[in-house]
């Protein structure tokens, strides 16, 4: 079934090859697929919203358009980290929700051939399968590629579970 | 998307808009129709614009797929035509069939693009429809071997004419189907048997937008309607959210050069500056030249683009007769309703919410509000009851009133039942006006059965939620036996607003002016106890502190000698929001939190200051009721909410 399901991805992009936006987090490389990548910025003010969901580190004005800003590591159940001159904000386009989301740095857009692409493991430690789309090996690198409308989506999710759990 | 050949959404949002204005359309004219019913004649413009409106969506269901709205519009189509052609009587039955047709497209439309699911009975109903038709086509071919003038083309079907009796009997026999049919069929509201009295519900349709009341103006109505129509033209909401969206920058703009030239002009005032301001002086005052006129004209431009957002009221009302004459018939009333300023601007975000209140509200009137027929004759009234729906500007607001003539508020059945669902005491004394307060209290009803028309105990306190959340204020007159005046009072529109800004902590706040009372400084021996909550007291009332920067749980050091507190009014009560200092007033452009960041408590949206900064608005009303359910202010002060 993972096969199958790897082919369907393999034939969203176009050619042989996964074009990749890479970064890093945690020590740890991924990468998103670079039509989901509208711009990366560097570190802006971030307004908090109060009783946000953990995760949510806030809103930022991204000329004149509000942009709700999503730790990835927290997000991922990772340690907060300090904003250092490298953080960057990826800011994504899903459909249409525009979030952006905070990773430590971000390297180089990569062409991952097809073939070097494989099945994500079953488990893997701190982070819920459902959003990663496989492994990519780049020499001796492995990028983990993430599927950020799979992020965001259960994103909300969560969102919304806090919310009912305020109301109550 | 854009690798498809066409975009089929955008067909479907246009489809949707289309048919949504040509079944409200369908629905007038069966409403006018209705009318002719005594006389067995059916204007021959109603019905022609009906068959138009059919036909349309016959046509552009077919372009998309939608087949089985295709199918159902075409039988329909059919029995307009009957109808036309005089094939088949005017009566009842028959109006009551098309009433229910019209219901069972409405249900399709939305199954089509997704909305809801497909309706049940309709096989049902098509079968009988298919009948119906058929039965009439046979009968009127067999009249025309006798009477080929009643009749536009369509060959003699070769049998026998009948004789006058046979084709009397017959008709009757048909017509007794007819409205068993309708009966069964409708998949709404209960229908009363075809031998009552026709009811003279909703008589008056309502007005063509922009052409004042002409009530005689029947076919006018129709025509005004198109000709205004033809200067029109559709425009996606978004498109205007996104001008609106960059009017707001500008705005925002605005005021930030306008606060340059004035501190440029400052300086330039101060003498001790050096010589070179003999230079810069005359750029300054242009400068602040240029920023007023900016001003002004983004002022202009604001002030357009919310007109252009800015639609009739009446696109709301227009569903009203319909559901006034569905109750009415249900609960066996008599009841007129009379629409007046349907052409009364107001924003379209407003319009969009605030028919669903409205609309109960309506109901709440036919159901408790009228009494029976026979009951206003005893009293002395005509039997037929009246409800007016009026609409009309007042400076900034535009205010909705509905009123019947009807029995008005018992106000000791709402002692009783307020007693007995341990609202207040045996012993309690209310004024007339805090027992009118009651009926909004959630769960409260008075009506002795639950009907499914109103009484389930949702009602009133969700009317009054609703019109609170558009910042309306909702208010209620009753007068014993000479009914009841409900109120609704709305600012014109939502997307800018005055606004007190606040600083708590490290972030700045606005709070809208409108909820804001005045704003003061307390010093700490001010500000008491009472059962562990922090209240003042402000000119002989004791009013509860609600302190912002604990609420948003945002830490931060409480000031030991003062609080600076800012005074908003919710539903007649007072609650002081306390916050670090105040920070000035200014316009601003609400923009709502992304959905993915959820419904925060408190907060209603964000807005983009001067400087680029971002300030969350703070949502009065949702603060009050949170902290209030979550034990951070005493219901002794505030139990009104």
């Amino acid at each position: 079934m993972m096969a199958e399901q790897r082919e369907e991805k393999k034939q969203q992009y176009s050619g042989e090859t996964f074009q990749v936006v890479s970064f890093r987090l945690g020590g740890e490389e991924y990468g998103v697929d670079i039509s989901q990548v509208q711009e990366i910025i560097r570190m802006v003010e971030i307004t908090h919203v109060p009783r946000a969901p953990r995760f949510m580190e806030g809103v930022i004005n991204l000329r004149g358009q509000l942009i709700p800003i999503i730790d990835l590591r927290t997000r991922f159940g990772m340690n907060r980290a300090d904003h250092t001159k490298s953080t960057r904000i990826i800011v994504t386009d899903i459909g249409s929700k525009r979030v952006g989301i905070v990773v430590d740095s971000v390297s180089e857009v990569l062409n991952i051939p097809v073939e070097n692409v494989e099945d994500a493991p079953e488990m893997v430690a701190g982070i819920g399968t459902e959003y990663i789309q496989g492994v990519g090996k780049v020499d001796t690198r492995l990028i983990i590629l993430l599927d950020l409308s799979k992020v965001i989506t259960s994103e909300e999710k969560q969102a919304l579970d806090s919310v009912d759990e305020a109301a109550e | 998307m854009s690798d498809e050949p066409f975009d089929k959404e955008e067909f479907v949002a246009y489809f949707r808009d289309e048919a949504e204005e040509l079944l409200q359309q369908i629905d007038g004219d069966l409403l006018r129709l209705e009318e002719f019913v005594d006389s067995g004649q059916a204007d021959p413009e109603i019905v022609n614009s009906l068959f138009r409106a059919l036909h349309t969506i016959k046509g552009s269901s077919g372009m998309l797929g939608f087949t089985e709205v295709q199918g159902l519009a075409h039988k329909l189509e059919n029995l307009c035509d009957l109808l036309r052609k005089e094939r088949m009587p005017l009566s009842e039955g028959s109006v009551e069939f098309l009433f229910s047709g019209r219901d069972f497209l409405t249900d399709l439309v939305q199954a089509a693009i997704g909305q809801s699911a497909p309706p049940s009975g309709l096989n049902e109903f098509t079968g009988r429809l298919d009948q119906f038709v058929a039965i009439y086509n046979e009968t009127s071919n067999v009249i025309e071997g006798k009477a080929p003038d009643r009749g536009e083309g369509g060959s003699p079907a070769g049998s026998e004419p009948m004789n006058e009796a046979e084709i009397a009997a017959f008709e009757a026999e048909i017509e007794r189907m007819l409205a068993e049919a309708a009966a069964t069929a409708t998949p709404a509201a209960p229908v009363v048997p075809a031998e009552s009295a026709p009811a003279p519900a909703a008589a008056k349709p309502a007005p063509a937008r922009g052409n004042g009341e002409s009530a005689d103006a029947k076919k006018g109505a129709a025509q005004g309607k198109r000709s205004s129509l033809a200067q029109t033209i559709r425009v996606d909401i978004d498109r205007l959210d996104a001008l609106l969206n960059l009017v707001g920058e500008l705005v925002i703009n605005r005021t930030r050069i306008s606060d340059i030239a004035t501190t440029l002009g400052r300086l330039m005032g101060d003498r001790a500056l050096n010589a070179s301001i003999g230079l810069i002086g005359p750029l300054s005052k242009d400068l602040a030249d240029s920023a007023a006129l900016l001003a002004r004209t983004t002022n202009e431009i604001q002030e357009s683009i919310m007109k252009v957002r800015m639609v009739p009221i009446g696109q709301v009302f227009d569903r009203f007769p319909r559901t006034v004459r569905d109750v009415a018939k249900a609960r066996g009333k008599e009841v007129q309703l009379q629409i007046s300023g349907a052409d009364t601007d107001l924003d379209k975000t407003i319009v969009d919410e605030v028919g669903e209140p409205l609309m109960h509200l309506l109901r709440n009137c036919v159901d408790h509000g009228i009494e029976a027929p026979d009951e206003r004759e005893r009293q002395g009234k005509p039997r037929m009851g009246t409800i007016a729906l009026n609409a009309y500007h007042e400076g900034n607001q535009i205010i909705i009133e509905i009123s019947d003539d009807g029995g008005g508020i018992n106000l000791d059945k709402v002692r009783a039942k307020a007693i007995k669902n341990g609202l207040i005491g045996t012993e309690d004394r209310l004024t007339d006006r805090e027992l009118i307060e009651l009926i909004f209290t959630p769960g409260f009803s008075t009506a002795e059965e639950v009907s499914d028309v109103s009484g389930r105990g949702v009602g009133m306190d969700v009317v009054k939620r609703n019109i609170t959340k558009l910042k309306g204020i909702f208010d209620v007159d009753s007068a014993p036996g000479q009914g009841t005046r409900f109120t609704i009072k709305l600012p014109l529109t939502l997307a800018i607003i005055q606004a007190l800004l606040v600083r708590v902590v490290d972030e700045l706040y606005a709070i809208p002016l409108d909820s804001v009372i005045e704003s003061q400084r307390v010093e700490m021996p001010d500000v008491r106890t009472v059962h562990g909550s922090e209240v003042i007291t402000l000119r002989g009332q004791v009013v509860p502190l609600l302190r912002i920067a604990d609420f948003f749980e945002l830490g931060g050091e409480r000031d030991p000698e003062k609080v600076m507190i800012v005074i908003v009014g919710l539903q007649g009560r007072q609650v002081g929001l306390v916050v670090d200092s105040f920070e000035g007033e200014q316009e601003i452009v609400i923009k709502p939190l992304s959905d993915v960041v959820g419904r925060i408590p408190g907060i209603s949206g964000a807005t983009i200051l001067g400087n680029g900064s971002i300030s969350l608005i703070i949502d009065v009303h949702s603060l009050v009721s949170d902290a209030y359910a979550g034990g951070k202010v005493t219901r002794a002060e505030f139990s009104g909410v």
